[in-house]
């Protein structure tokens, strides 16, 4: 399962420096593989621990079997959803996959009741929200970067002042999601004063002095455009670590439910993940970006022309600050939707000259028939997994 | 994941861009035509308007590859039928410049007053101005929209838009006395010259009208 989200999910992170030219493939397997490994192992905790106990009540699973079986249908179902659907091209979100996995198997077993029905209505509601904001964010940052940089009348001078702004900012809110994520903090305040903003300024000053010192092109757009390619690779960076963070719960929550049974001996106590299980999937994801991932980014890279720098900046920085957030919240976000909202965000401010609306229904619809068919699938093996 | 290649749909801006290319191309070599013409090469004046039809012709295929990827599909940074309007502007200069070669090579005319001959000549030259200000300003737009439609760059584009009307001017200018000098000498032409040379002055004069109606649709995309 692991290797399902790093063979297809992580390419993601990458794909719009990748597309947009900043990175080769071969840098874009490499930084992924690592980073997603690290926000998996650093950042991941406490999403795991939502989608293990939260979507459905364990305390109604009395037999510890029925627990292990369930997680491998669960497991099972996403995965195999999962290939079909890369299969034939269809952008499936993993969380979808696997929470529709657990609650199939949980409504086979003890029925609707099972389900807790408002933590549900919660994740699909996130589902809604986090491309509306990845798009309203997306939006946002592309509108202030287009009117203080590209709007300026001295583009050049804009970007060498303005960028470094921009890559502080970046960096306040990674520097902040690592004191919430890594330490466990629980106050957004402390995070912001203590971790983002001297993370943000340290990344500021470099940057400047690094801008000021070289910084060469006589297109202003061109020379605008060279510095957020190279503020792309951080940015792009920075989605693979919250996506790392974010979906190495989609492979190990079930896993980490059958280990909860197999050394408690029983279900729904409140057991933390053990490190080595998030290492694992970490490990898995990034074995599943170096495999696959590889082929999917070069895709990627040769196909996505139509992406500037300043586009592709706008798209991730929004993207990873909405799925982070996100993840702090504990809510179970997808990558994929945030992305796509992010897209739709910058195409809306007359940023990217060309969208395939066809696809984005593609999208939508995928959206709402993962769940479904990925519960039903569960079900029928759990079902087939009891009998035997 | 393949989600991303579909999702970024190829922007139509680089092939107008080629389209404008080869309608440059169309109305120089147009001017080549004219130039053999006033110099009575006949021969050679032939074979050149003749490569001004197949120069139209690409044009054609370039105008339909890119109908038939500008589908109801597509969500871009401007308007559709901006678009698909400017592009059949824009072809129409290429037809224009395909009408005029063949009215040239229709017949070869008598002896023509050097008047009229300069004045043909100096169309034909200020056509190639407009169709290069039309190729200048659909690559301004594609700044336009790099620049997220900067004031500055939009205002670049209405420069250019200006400089062609100003252009079209011109032409009809050149136009309405090249009519005049046509029936002032109506004793020296005959009927079959005098319809010939009005014929090829209509057809000139079309090349910067279009022109004009391209600049106009570029307008309108500025503001969607």
């Amino acid at each position: 399962m692991a290797w399902a989200i790093g063979a297809n999910d992580a390419a993601n992170s990458m794909s719009t420096a990748v597309g947009a030219g900043a990175i080769t493939p071969k840098q874009a397997v490499i930084i992924a593989g690592i980073l997603e490994f690290t926000g998996a192992y650093f950042f991941g905790k406490s999403v795991t621990e939502t989608i293990r106990k939260g979507i459905i009540d364990l305390s109604q699973i009395t037999e510890p079997t029925v627990l292990i079986y369930g997680s491998i249908a669960a497991l099972l179902a996403a995965a195999l959803w999962l290939l079909i659907a890369t299969k034939f091209g269809l952008p499936v979100s993993t969380t979808h996959s696997i929470i529709g996995g657990i609650v199939g198997y949980g409504i086979v077993y003890a029925g609707l009741g099972i389900v807790n029905w408002g933590k549900m209505a919660q994740v699909v509601a996130s589902w809604i929200l986090s491309p509306v904001f990845g798009a309203i964010m997306a939006f946002v940052v592309f509108k202030a970067i287009s009117k203080t940089i590209l709007q300026s009348s001295t583009p050049v001078k804009s970007a060498k002042t303005h960028s470094p702004i921009w890559i502080g900012l970046a960096f306040v809110v990674i520097g902040a999601m690592f004191y919430i994520k890594v330490m466990h903090g629980k106050s957004l305040l402390t995070a912001i004063v203590k971790f983002g903003i001297p993370a943000g300024f340290v990344a500021f000053i470099i940057s400047f002095v690094v801008l000021r010192r070289n910084f060469k092109s006589d297109d202003p757009y061109i020379g605008v455009e060279m510095i957020f390619k190279k503020v792309q690779v951080l940015t792009s960076a920075y989605v693979a670590l919250s996506h790392g963070a974010n979906d190495v719960a989609n492979a190990i929550g079930p896993v980490a439910a059958v280990y909860a049974v197999a050394t408690m001996g029983l279900a729904g106590m409140k057991v933390p993940v053990p490190r080595w299980i998030l290492a694992m999937g970490g490990l898995g994801i990034a074995v599943g970006v170096a495999t696959y991932g590889y082929r999917v980014m070069e895709t990627v890279g040769k196909k996505i022309t139509e992406l500037t720098n300043t586009r592709g900046f706008s798209i991730d920085f929004s993207a990873a600050t909405v799925v982070l957030i996100a993840s702090w919240l504990g809510l179970p976000i997808s990558t994929t939707h945030t992305v796509v909202g992010a897209v739709i965000g910058v195409g809306l401010a007359r940023g990217v000259k060309a969208i395939n609306k066809d696809i984005v229904k593609d999208i939508i619809i995928s959206w709402f028939v993962t769940v479904p068919i990925a519960a039903i699938v569960s079900g029928i093996i759990f079902k087939i997994l009891m009998v035997m | 994941m393949q989600v991303w290649t579909k999702l970024f749909a190829k922007s139509p801006f680089k092939p107008l861009i080629k389209h404008a290319e080869v309608v440059l191309d169309t109305v120089e070599t147009l001017e080549r035509a004219l130039e053999l013409w006033y110099d009575k090469k006949y021969d050679e004046m032939e074979k050149v308007a003749i490569e001004v039809d197949n120069l139209e012709d690409i044009a054609d295929r370039i105008k339909e590859e890119i109908r038939d990827s500008l589908t109801t599909k597509l969500f871009m940074p401007v308007n559709r039928n901006d678009i698909l309007e400017y592009l059949h502007m824009q072809d129409k200069i290429a037809d224009a410049a395909e009408d005029t070669a063949k009215w040239l090579l229709i017949k070869r005319p008598k002896e023509i007053p050097e008047e009229i001959k300069e004045i043909i000549l100096k169309m034909g030259k200020e056509s190639i101005k407009a169709a290069k200000l039309v190729h200048k300003a659909i690559v301004q737009m594609d700044t336009v929209i790099e620049s997220g439609f900067s004031e500055k760059e939009i205002e670049k584009e209405y420069e250019l838009i200006k400089e062609i009307e100003s252009v079209e001017n011109k032409i009809d200018g050149l136009d309405t006395k090249l009519m005049k000098l046509v029936f002032e000498n109506e004793d020296k032409l005959s009927w079959g010259d005098g319809f010939y040379i009005l014929n090829i002055a209509r057809t000139l004069s079309n090349i910067s009208d279009k022109a004009k109606d391209s600049a106009e649709r570029i307008r309108l995309m500025m503001n969607k």
